[in-house]
């Protein structure tokens, strides 16, 4: 196990102001592997890449720099829990890194606000954390409900677009049209990753789209939910808090927009995935933020994960 | 007499291209119109986008997707980037038109609102209702993320980068507004460049 | 005592690609104030008949006796004008090319000015050299009567043919059990149609029968050594575990073996016995055991006729002299597997054009009839999708246009029609090229007669329903609209690869590779079939994507060319080699680990590096190894280098500036 080793936790917008149970499940489920996340003080939207990079390039490289900085200080790598922080940070620092006349333009304007970009530092996924720094055996032996009562629940796996492209610059080898990492980190902790048709497909919430045209943005999840339902899903594991927002907001909305194109209602449980990590590591699902009965309304899950939590329960006692 | 006017391209600019080029995006010539993009594309769909039309009508000089709501359609997934055959990086030359239209006023009311949330939170989706605080309490967090939202000096130093890029103006909003003061002191900026800059560095910034 | 030195200078227009961008009036009055020049000219062509005969006029009249030439690339004409030199008895190694056209004028189009000041350095240069130049003198060698092919696809069976009606001797080396390559796997040929078996079959037992061609198959070259017209060679027989001589290809073992494998001439869609021939039609039809298969029940051995059974066959070694080489290995198939958005390999109805060519084939896994993998039935509907791995210009692909799938594709579409009038094909493609003799009007029948839609637009990816047929999505670029078929069938046109062996083959025969990773031909206009090796030539898609018409073209080429130099008996060789100053040599042996060519020996006796002047080309890399400066090279010494670098660096005073 890797010994306590540290990274910045980059939080974004959607997961500390909208889902931060993601926040909370993922903090304690790191530490449990042995992984400090340490906050990023300070730190602000990422931003992201479809409205404010489709605005003006360099405002959105300095923004995303000046975050970087807040890790460079930190000393630690950084993880995301988001795709399109993953997105934005990780082309920042790509960028910055292979073009000295955009680093000078980004320190000449970071240098009014006393902080320069070093290029010191990383920028990880942490689904990249988990599967290539920790790796897949180690994740699989600290499984609690390995081999015996396991959480075999059928999965609908979305990895989201910037995880995976523009494959150039990210970790996961050629094959950015039909990778595995996430299905084999969901089947560690014992689920079944069903094949769904147009499985890598987008879920239609970034670029901007979402914000300016909603129900084109839905439409594509629409057919998502649609193709995950005929497979027979009982979950969707999402790593992005846009993707998940768009899945769990996503499902009431389509219910309402779309109701004369969809056969029934969708009411498919959208679940992050360390949540679902830390079920398999033995965590009860209060402590991954799975909790049913809240008195707030209007707040996520907006999806009910009760269906969710029934399984998990009759898996667990069975 | 003709009842129409044929739409005849005659004139043939690079303006696009030419912007395109030198902004690094070489390869835009290199479009073959093979259609790989398009046919691929998920936005492309369901809406009007036509991604290798885009291409098209940048080889061609045509600026009316500048004014057009296409590229604002493009779902950013990039698809059509990793498959097109000639390298072209398609999504982010779409983001950089983009940064052409807004440049010349086209943007999309529900954009803006969201570039003014972040000039003025520092977030482009802030805790604006009291119930957000709650939910992250009920999960056992601390009310109040440790982001900008935690901290005014950040807030401020965001704000003055916005300002420094000239993005509030991008978008109509006044320095003052944002409650920061228009000029910052020179001699600090030109003192903190002397720190981390080498002399071959300096050379290339005084081009900026 | 020593001549005078008299240098003429002839500058060439080369049309207006010379004289469009510099003033060849000025460079010429340049030239006659250059050192020893006594002459200078210019003319619209210098290697023309007149341009020639200016050259030769003035060495014949004795107003020279030095030749510069400022012109193309040496690699163009250097030989031309050696030759004028040669008829008008100057000895040939007094002439120097400058080079004012590939490294001056060409890439300075725009900027007249510049390229002239680069035009007066290469004349400069130029005649710097020309006033150093030696007299040498070219040797000849012995060339032994006969050659090796390598690899007997049509390309190689073709040239091993025609050497053979020559009358000279001919090793016939091919890897597998069987000649042919890859048109033994096609059904049908374009345009034409006629069947490619009927075609090729009569071939390949004529190269049995010839009396001049010694046939090894299953064969590998191991080792070579040697250099034009003294090639030794060492070849592998691969152990076929039945004895050659003995079978009768009666085909009895393979009826009662029991063991299983794939067949690779059927791309696996067909099954064989351990013991096998590829195809009925296989030449030799002799049987071979894979080893890797059997599990020597002794079946076979036991039930065999003529007892022609050995499983302790071993591989054996022939060594074998040759004059001249020709390497005809051909490609591979471009493996789609990569371009995961196509699903080969994930979708069974997702096919190679090579697999429908087999799908059609009479002798094929289905006997002729195109069945789909998934539940034998037959296709209603076809997409076929172009340019799949050519024309790619990513990391997954290749660059270059493959030249034969636009035609091959609408063969078999049109093939399939014929048999099916009723099916509907598509075929994707970015630009149809149907560049050969007939095949523009082939193409016009597919779509006027057969109907056969062609949907310009390449498939961005598909997807699969539970019947197993394929969802193409893609654009109609004409239309301008998304278009997708569901298609009973799905074959992607994949390009032609270099051999995945090349590299092996370049280090071995010493010979290049161009960009593209296929074989590099001397020059790509006026050497096509030779390498820069002298005595090897290339011949048929070793040397880059073609079509059978090509291929035998290049074929008979590269045998005239080999039959050339035999029939010569000697071969002259360029005196441009190294040389060892024995009493400089300090025996470090440095220059033998540097040669490219392994030129060079150690003589253990004197304690010196030997250089063989056949196998030096003049690289030069030994001379700048050597450490103490023992090794000088004709023509290319410090007499003539120091002159001209010290003229490349001089400043020359701007003319009327
Ligand atoms: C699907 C398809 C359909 C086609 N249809 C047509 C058509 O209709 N008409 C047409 O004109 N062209 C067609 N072609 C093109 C045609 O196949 C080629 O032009 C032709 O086969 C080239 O012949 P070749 O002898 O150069 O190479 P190959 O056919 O590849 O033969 C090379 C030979 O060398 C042997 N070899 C390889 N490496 C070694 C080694 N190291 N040592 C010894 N031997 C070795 C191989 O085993 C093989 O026998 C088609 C191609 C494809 C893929
Ligand atoms: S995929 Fe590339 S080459 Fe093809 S049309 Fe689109 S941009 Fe052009
Ligand atoms: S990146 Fe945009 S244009 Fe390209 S395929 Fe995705 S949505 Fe379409």
């Amino acid at each position: 196990m890797v010994q306590d080793k540290k990274y910045s936790l980059f939080l974004g917008c959607v997961i500390p102001n909208r889902y931060p149970f993601i926040e909370a499940a993922t903090k304690k489920v790191f530490q449990k592997l042995g992984i400090t996340l340490v906050d990023m003080e300070g730190a602000s939207c990422c931003p992201a890449p479809g409205v404010f990079r489709g605005f003006d390039i360099d405002t959105w490289l300095i923004i995303a720099t000046r975050n970087l900085t807040i890790a460079e200080n930190n000393n630690y790598d950084i993880a995301t829990m988001c795709n399109g922080c993953y997105g934005s940070l990780l082309e920042a620092d790509h960028q910055l890194k292979s073009d000295v006349e955009k680093r000078n333009m980004v320190n000449y304007h970071l240098s009014k606000v006393n902080r320069s970009y070093k290029g010191s530092i990383k920028v990880k996924h942490i689904i990249e954390i988990l599967y290539k720094d920790i790796g897949l055996d180690k994740i699989k032996n600290r499984v609690k409900y390995g081999r015996k009562n396991k959480l075999d629940l059928r999965i609908a796996v979305h990895y989201g677009c910037h995880l995976l492209k523009p494959s150039e610059i990210r970790p996961w080898g050629k094959d950015s049209e039909t990778p595995h990492f996430l299905d084999d980190l969901v089947e560690a902790t014992g689920c079944k990753s069903i094949n769904y048709l147009d499985k890598y497909r987008c879920c239609g919430a970034a670029g901007a789209v979402r914000s300016a045209f909603k129900e084109i943005s839905l439409d594509f999840t629409r057919e998502k939910l649609t193709n995950m339902r005929a497979a027979g899903v009982e979950a969707i594991i999402t790593v992005c808090p846009f993707c998940h927002l768009q899945f769990d907001l996503g499902q009431i909305e389509i219910n309402k927009i779309f109701k004369d194109r969809i056969d029934a209602p969708f009411n498919i449980p959208v679940i992050y995935y360390t949540q679902l990590l830390g079920l398999a590591l033995g965590m009860n699902p209060e402590e991954v933020g799975l909790i049913k009965d809240k008195e707030l309304s209007g707040v996520p899950p907006f999806i009910s994960i009760e269906p969710f939590l029934t399984k998990i329960g009759e898996k667990l006692e069975g | 007499m003709l009842d129409y006017e044929p739409d005849i391209i005659t004139n043939c600019t690079n303006t696009l291209v030419d912007s395109l080029k030198e902004a690094g995006y070489s390869e835009v010539d290199a479009c073959i119109q093979c259609g790989t993009c398009s046919g691929g594309c998920p936005s492309g769909e369901r809406t009007a986008l036509k991604v290798r039309t885009i291409m098209r009508k940048v080889q061609l000089g045509i600026e009316d997707i500048l004014s057009e709501n296409d590229i604002w359609y493009c779902s950013t997934c990039y698809t059509c980037l990793e498959r097109c055959p000639r390298k072209l990086p398609i999504t982010d030359m779409i983001i950089f038109l983009r940064n052409l239209a807004v440049q010349k006023g086209f943007m999309l009311k529900s954009h803006l609102d969201l570039c003014k949330k972040f000039c003025f939170s520092g977030h482009g989706v802030p805790i604006d209702d009291k119930k957000w605080k709650e939910l992250r309490e009920f999960y056992g967090l601390k009310k109040v993320p440790p982001t900008v939202h935690s901290h005014e000096k950040d807030l401020d130093e965001v704000k003055r980068l916005l300002i420094s890029s000239k993005f509030n103006e991008l978008i109509n909003i006044d320095s003052e507004e944002l409650g920061i003061k228009k000029k910052v002191k020179v001699s600090i900026v030109e003192e903190t460049l002397e720190k981390y800059i080498t002399e071959e560095e300096k050379l290339k910034i005084s081009k900026i | 005592m020593k001549d005078k030195t008299k240098i003429g200078v002839f500058v060439c227009h080369c049309g207006n690609n010379i004289a469009g961008v510099i003033d060849v009036e000025k460079l010429t009055e340049y030239a006659k104030t250059l050192p020893n020049v006594v002459e200078a000219f210019n003319y619209k062509f210098m290697c023309s008949e007149i341009g020639q005969e200016l050259i030769k006029e003035k060495i014949k009249n004795g107003e020279i006796n030095r030749v510069v030439v400022a012109a193309c690339s040496p690699r163009m004409h250097e030989t031309t004008f050696r030759k004028v030199c040669n008829e008008a008895g100057l000895n040939q190694y007094l002439y120097e090319a400058a080079n004012i056209r590939e490294h001056c004028t060409w890439v300075n189009t725009q900027d007249t000015e510049g390229a002239y000041e680069i035009a007066k350095s290469h004349v400069r240069m130029a005649v710097a050299k020309a006033n150093k130049l030696e007299a040498l003198e070219k040797f000849r060698v012995q060339v032994e009567p006969t050659c090796l092919v390598v690899g007997a696809g049509i390309a190689g069976m073709n040239s091993a043919l025609d050497l053979s009606n020559f009358g000279y001797k001919v090793y016939l080396v091919e890897k597998t059990t069987t000649i042919g390559g890859h048109m033994a796997q096609l059904d049908k040929t374009f345009p034409t149609l006629d069947c490619s078996s009927c075609v090729i079959t009569p071939k390949m037992s004529e190269v049995l029968k010839a009396k001049n061609i010694e046939l090894m198959t299953y064969s590998e070259i191991t080792n070579i050594s040697g250099y034009v017209g003294n090639f030794n060679v060492t070849i592998k027989k691969k152990p076929h575990y039945i004895d050659q001589e003995i079978c009768t290809g009666c085909g009895t073992c393979a009826q009662e073996c029991i063991v299983i494998a794939a067949n690779e001439f059927d791309l696996g869609m067909k099954k064989r016995k351990a013991a096998y021939i590829p195809f009925p039609q296989a030449v030799p039809g002799k049987y071979t055991i894979d080893m890797d298969h059997c599990i020597k029940c002794g079946i076979c051995a036991e039930i065999c006729p003529v007892d022609a059974v050995k499983y302790d066959d071993k591989p054996t070694f022939v060594d074998i002299k040759v004059g001249t080489i020709i390497l005809s290995t051909g490609y591979d198939l471009y493996d789609p597997t990569i371009l995961r958005q196509y699903g080969y390999g994930k979708y069974p109805n997702v096919i190679t054009g090579l697999e429908m060519e087999r799908l059609m084939s009479s002798f094929g896994p289905t006997e002729g009839k195109v069945k789909r993998r998934s539940d034998l039935k037959e296709p209603s509907t076809i997409v076929f999708l172009q340019c799949v791995g050519s024309r790619d210009f990513t990391e997954k692909g290749n660059k270059y246009c493959s030249r034969v799938c636009c035609m091959y594709s609408a063969k078999q579409a049109r093939l399939f029609k014929e048999k099916h009038p009723n099916a509907n094909i598509f075929i994707f493609y970015i630009d149809i090229r149907a560049f050969g003799k007939g095949y523009e009007e082939f193409y016009d029948s597919t779509g006027r007669e057969f109907h056969i839609k062609f949907i310009r637009g390449r498939i961005s990816e598909v997807v699969e329903d539970e019947e197993h047929n394929i969802i193409v999505r893609g654009e109609d670029t004409l239309l301008q609209k998304l278009i997708r078929i569901k298609a009973d069938l799905l074959v992607l046109a994949v390009g032609l690869e270099p051999r995945q062996d090349s590299n092996k083959i370049t280090r071995l025969f010493n010979v290049q590779r161009s960009e593209d990773g296929f074989l590099m031909e001397a020059h790509p206009k006026l050497r096509p079939v030779e390498t820069l090796t002298d005595g090897i030539f290339i011949a048929g898609a070793v040397q880059g994507p073609k079509d059978i018409p090509d291929a035998i073209a290049q074929a008979k080429a590269a045998a005239l060319q080999s039959a050339l130099l035999i029939a010569k008996g000697k071969v002259e060789i360029d005196p441009i080699f190294s040389i060892v100053l024995n009493h400089r040599c300090a025996g470090c042996k440095s220059c033998i680990s540097v040669c490219p060519f392994n030129a060079i020996s150690f003589n253990e006796l004197q304690k010196v590096a030997e250089i063989n002047k056949i196998l030096c080309k003049g690289c030069g890399t030994c001379v700048a190894a050597c450490p103490t400066s023992a090794i000088i090279q004709n023509q290319f010494g410090n007499a003539q280098l120091l002159p001209m670098i010290h003229n490349a660096v001089q400043k020359s005073e701007k003319i009327g500036g």
